[in-house]
């Protein structure tokens, strides 16, 4: 087994319910007891609200938690973000150095990989116009290639699997797949039970802010689906 | 680590400085001419209608605004940028410190063109360059200093409390009157003197005035408690924002 890089011991994680004098606080998490290791591919599961992006946020050392320890070995852990910091009036290119810079690369470095970064996203010409001009789709493709580039050491994702029209799909889900192989440290949110399957070894189910039961993919799922289901009937 | 983050600040401001010229037709002239448009308008008030200035009085007036200018859009912009920049803090793992002083750098170049400006206009009207220029970058530092401490510390409490938003201008219009910028402070009570020798944009005001229009060398002494003031507030602002950090990723903007 690996090297732990990031353990979590009963974190919890509280937030103001609004702006107000003497307002209430809410624990988004409650207790949750995480540990990770060099290679392993975590995955999170559990309902809507339960936390998992909160947890998410945590691993990324973007929220402090407000109980319980977060021990870090000196590793970079990023979260994958997409067009982050892109500003409408700047080039691709601008962009492509600015978002990098965002997300921890030093500057030689996004400039080595700008070529890297042109091919990728398919802009060509417009590579060099405001992405202001951009649509969508081909916004999309710069943020993606970009993000691309980004090598952290853990890799957090929520949700962002693939991206634009069906080609550039294909295309993105290849480099995703390429980034979250076996031998990358990765944690995933998901609410798609089949990319979790496909990409994860281990889970972790989060219920109402606590762990619930980490475990082999199988073994958690398996226990997943028959919470749901007792609560189906229930219901 | 240390070498990303100033990689970042200065990509950033050039990324803001780029971006600013490319939102108006004007772009870049505008760094000149809203400014001069804003002299122009406490000159016709101040000097064509009510006629309060003496034959000093236009650069008294124009060095005044130049310099206020560039300190209240340091304060503002740099009070604001924490805030502005929550959904960023959001999802991404960064001293929140770099946004403000992103926005002071900007305004910083920008003062630079108005500075230029300012310049030739005195030269032009009979204030040529003096032996006491070589005081100026110790002002503008002093100013810098004095500006950001008044950002960091406002950037540090506008994501907890955006009301303050509301307050902040006023206090700056207050600030601005008090401080001689607009007109001289003759008429200060003489036992209030003493509080306006401590106000450091008084303090700057008459030095950079009597550099740039008598070829006076500065008031070490006066200039040195205001650095000194200023320098406090900086320390203080960041401190604030230090301490501060842990919360702004839980706060909506």
């Amino acid at each position: 087994m690996g090297e732990i890089l990031v353990e979590l011991e009963h974190v919890g994680v509280a937030f103001d319910v609004q702006r107000n004098i003497g307002g209430g606080r809410y624990w988004a998490l409650e207790d949750v007891n995480l540990t990770l290791r060099r290679g392993e591919r975590l995955g999170i599961i559990g309902r809507n609200g339960a936390g998992k992006s909160t947890l998410l946020r945590v691993l990324a050392g973007i929220l402090v938690p407000d109980r319980g320890t977060v021990r870090r070995a000196p590793v970079s852990c990023q979260l994958l973000a997409l067009a982050l910091g892109f500003v409408g009036h700047l080039s691709g290119r601008d962009n492509a150095v600015l978002s990098g810079l965002m997300l921890g690369m030093r500057r030689r470095e996004i400039i080595r990989r700008l070529p890297a970064i042109r091919e990728f996203s398919e802009l060509g010409e417009f590579f060099e116009q405001p992405i202001a001009t951009y649509s969508a789709g081909m916004n999309m493709r710069l943020a993606f290639s970009v993000a691309m580039q980004v090598e952290p050491d853990v890799l957090l994702i929520d949700e962002v699997l693939s991206v634009g029209d069906a080609e550039f799909q294909h295309k993105s889900h290849a480099a995703m797949h390429a980034r979250t192989g076996e031998g990358n440290t990765i944690v995933l949110v998901s609410h798609d039970e089949k990319q979790i399957a496909e990409r994860c070894d281990r889970l972790l189910w989060v219920e109402q802010g606590r762990s619930q039961l980490e475990g082999s993919l199988k073994d958690v799922l398996a226990a997943y689906h028959r919470d749901q289901h007792t609560c189906g009937v229930a219901a | 680590m240390r070498q990303h983050l100033v990689e970042l600040i200065l990509f950033s401001t050039y990324a803001e400085l780029r971006a600013e010229a490319a939102r108006s037709y004007l772009g870049l002239v505008w760094w000149i001419l809203e400014p001069a448009m804003m002299m122009g308008a406490f000159w016709l008030v101040f000097d064509v209608i009510l006629e309060t200035g003496g034959h000093d009085y236009v650069p008294f007036l124009i060095i005044g605004m130049a310099i206020w200018q560039w300190m209240k859009s340091c304060i503002t912009h740099g009070g604001y940028a924490i805030w502005g920049n929550l959904p960023m803090l959001r999802q991404v793992r960064l001293p929140p410190l770099i946004f403000p002083l992103v926005a002071m750098l900007s305004d910083t170049v920008k003062f630079a063109f108005i500075l230029a400006l300012l310049l030739v206009i005195l030269w032009s009207m009979g204030y040529p360059p003096n032996t006491a220029y070589w005081a100026l970058p110790i002002l503008f530092a002093i100013v810098f200093m004095a500006a950001a401490g008044a950002g960091f510390i406002v950037g540090a409490l506008v994501p907890l409390v955006p009301d303050l938003r509301f307050v902040i201008e006023q206090v700056l219009m207050v600030v601005m009157f008090l401080s001689g910028v607009v007109f001289p402070l003759d008429q200060v009570p003489a036992e209030l003197r003493w509080l306006m020798d401590l106000n450091p944009v008084a303090v700057i005001m008459d030095n950079a005035r009597g550099i740039l229009m008598h070829g006076r060398l500065p008031n070490w002494v006066g200039l040195y408690k205001v650095a000194l003031i200023s320098v406090g507030a900086c320390v203080v602002g960041v401190l604030f924002v230090r301490r501060l950090a842990p919360r702004f990723p839980k706060l909506a903007s």
